[in-house]
């Protein structure tokens, strides 16, 4: 607590300073931050915060009681990443598209379009896409964006598909794929995916209801932050190539590195700057997908380009070859590992909580393996408390898709003390 | 002018009697292996700075793989030579010489599956007006992964 010592005087003028010129109201999330530090520094009559600026950060609310929803997940991971493939069934092509894992939300579109690309050379006037989660869905307004004519087969619209369970932030190396069954070529597969599926997601930015946002992320520690470094455990010699599933985090390919120039990195926060009552912070700005407002996006552009959705099943990829559409585009993700019989599949188990919504909180934070986001449907809760260790194999091969509220409570549990104000406060 | 160049193959040999070239098509082997291996190493230096290494595109930019041969189904090759002659690469349009043109195109057929032949794309725009581009369908390609 030493290193807090000298923090005492500025705080008091910090306090006072905002008590004077932002009120009460201001006072509640008096969280500090570096903008209300140089105000206090620089004149007694600091200018109110520019426009969409806050002056500190409101602490999020993360009692049980909060807690509004539970959802749960499988992500198809596929080892060899995610099925571009196709294949004729009887007089009807179909191109695959399914397995990206926990990058379905971020890949989306670069998805789509190597998809689409493929369906196109057989020069289709009308396709089907045969699932309704985001990767069918935006499969399906992409294609329209390319002149077809589009009928979705589904059975439930993307809000009740399990792309609407995941935690929806853009992580496009996210379970991925395994790197060695995927092979080497698979870097720049993903990399073309990644960076078209970004410009994509820029092109969302500030629409009305936010469908795409970025905001800051806090990674916060009681020890000085330290990138991990995984390295392969020698006592653990089987692979997926001898059990069919992975068994340590070094199996899982690592890309993100390969995008690393368009992708906001994280940054240390001073003390100063640090509104949180842990020592270390570090910053980085991420884009998420707001569930509702993105899906209300799609489906308007899908329906108002003369989209049509049937509901309906099915069985066997046999089926695919009644429909009237010559050429389909199988979305049909995790299930795909029964209805294709592709046990190349695995599951990757994901479980969130939901808090309340509170868009004046409007940023994340990460604390021992619990993180927080605040998006427009509420603060999705996710951690990784039982097995920090695992890294990615954490959920791999469990298929147990109801949600356990013991585990998400005890999440609230452990993030709950970094909101309490700052123990350095406690002497100012 | 394209729907009309389009009825032509069928009718060619009605209308123009035997003694006239009738239309073919990439799909028959109208380029070599050895002008196509020499027009990805002009590819690699003049087009891949946009266009990606593996002809993958960007969001901003066409790929030129599937959807672009889809775009271009059905269009005399002497179409796409003559634009690229003209108009690629953006930064110094007309840049290329028709034999670079010709060996470009070349690689572009390649890399969309067409099948090589015996004798390599000629650098003639008038020859190549006979030649219809046709996408290899991903319907003839056999199951992948």
């Amino acid at each position: 607590m030493a290193r807090y010592s000298q923090y005492g005087n500025s705080l008091v003028e910090r306090r006072t300073m905002l008590r004077g010129s932002l009120g009460a109201a201001a006072l509640v999330g008096l969280q500090a931050c570096a903008s209300a530090t140089r105000l206090a520094q620089t004149s007694a009559a600091p200018p109110p915060p520019a426009p969409g600026k806050t002056a500190s950060l409101v602490p999020i609310r993360v009692t049980p009681d909060q807690l509004i929803d539970l959802k749960c997940c499988l992500r198809p991971l596929r080892a060899a990443g995610p099925n571009l493939g196709n294949e004729m069934v009887r007089d009807t092509l179909v191109i695959h598209n399914y397995g990206h894992g926990g990058s379905g939300w971020s890949l989306s579109w670069g998805s789509a379009d190597v998809a689409i690309g493929k369906a196109l050379t057989a020069l289709p006037k009308e396709i089907a896409v045969i699932g309704c989660g985001i990767i069918g869905l935006t499969t399906a307004v992409l294609a329209q964006q390319y002149g077809l004519k589009v009928t979705i087969y589904s059975r439930d619209t993307i809000q009740r598909s399990r792309s609407f369970r995941a935690s929806g932030s853009f992580t496009p190396g996210s379970r991925i794929a395994l790197a060695e069954p995927a092979g080497p070529a698979f870097g720049d597969l993903w990399e073309q995916m990644a960076r078209f599926s970004w410009k994509a997601f820029r092109t969302c930015l500030g629409l009305p209801g936010k469908p795409v946002e970025f905001a800051d992320n806090y990674a916060l520690s009681d020890t000085p932050p330290q990138r991990r470094v995984w390295t392969p455990n020698p006592a653990i010699t089987d692979s997926y190539a001898t059990k069919g599933v992975p068994l340590q985090h070094s199996e899982f390919a690592h890309l993100d590195e390969r995008i690393r120039d368009i992708v906001p990195q994280s940054v240390a926060l001073s003390d100063e700057e640090n509104p949180f009552n842990v020592a270390y912070a570090t910053r980085t700005s991420q884009m998420h997908f707001n569930f509702s407002s993105y899906a209300h996006m799609l489906l308007t552009e899908f329906f108002g380009r003369g989209g049509q959705y049937v509901m309906r099943d099915f069985a066997t990829p046999a089926q695919f070859a009644d429909l009237k559409e010559k050429v389909v585009i199988h979305c049909t993700g995790y299930a795909a590992r029964d209805l294709m019989k592709d046990t190349t599949v695995i599951p990757v188990r994901g479980q969130t909580g939901w808090l309340v919504p509170q868009p004046e909180a409007n940023y994340g934070v990460r604390y021992k393996n619990v993180i927080l986001l605040s998006k427009a449907d509420g603060v999705v809760v996710q951690s990784n408390i039982s097995n920090p260790d695992m890294g990615d194999m954490l959920g791999v091969g469990n298929s147990m898709e109801l949600a356990n509220r013991a585990d998400t409570e005890a999440a609230l549990k452990i993030i709950a003390p970094i909101f309490a104000p700052p123990v350095r406060r406690a002497g100012a | 002018m394209r729907r009309l160049i389009l009825a032509l193959p069928a009718l060619a040999p009605l209308m123009l009697g035997a003694n006239a070239p009738s239309a073919t098509s990439t799909l028959k082997g109208v380029y070599s292996d050895e002008q196509a291996q020499a027009g990805a190493q002009l590819y690699a230096t003049r087009c891949a700075m946009c266009h990606g290494r593996q002809l993958e595109g960007t969001y901003d930019t066409p790929g030129l793989q599937s959807r672009f041969i889809a775009s271009w189904n059905k269009v005399p090759l002497s179409e796409l030579y003559d634009y690229l002659g003209r108009a690629m690469p953006q930064f110094a349009p007309g840049s290329l010489k028709p034999d670079e043109t010709a060996r470009i195109l070349a690689y572009l057929l390649k890399a969309n599956a067409q099948p090589a032949g015996a004798q390599p794309l000629p650098a003639d725009s008038a020859a190549l007006r006979r030649i219809l581009l046709e996408p290899v369908s991903a319907k003839a390609v056999p199951k992948t992964k």
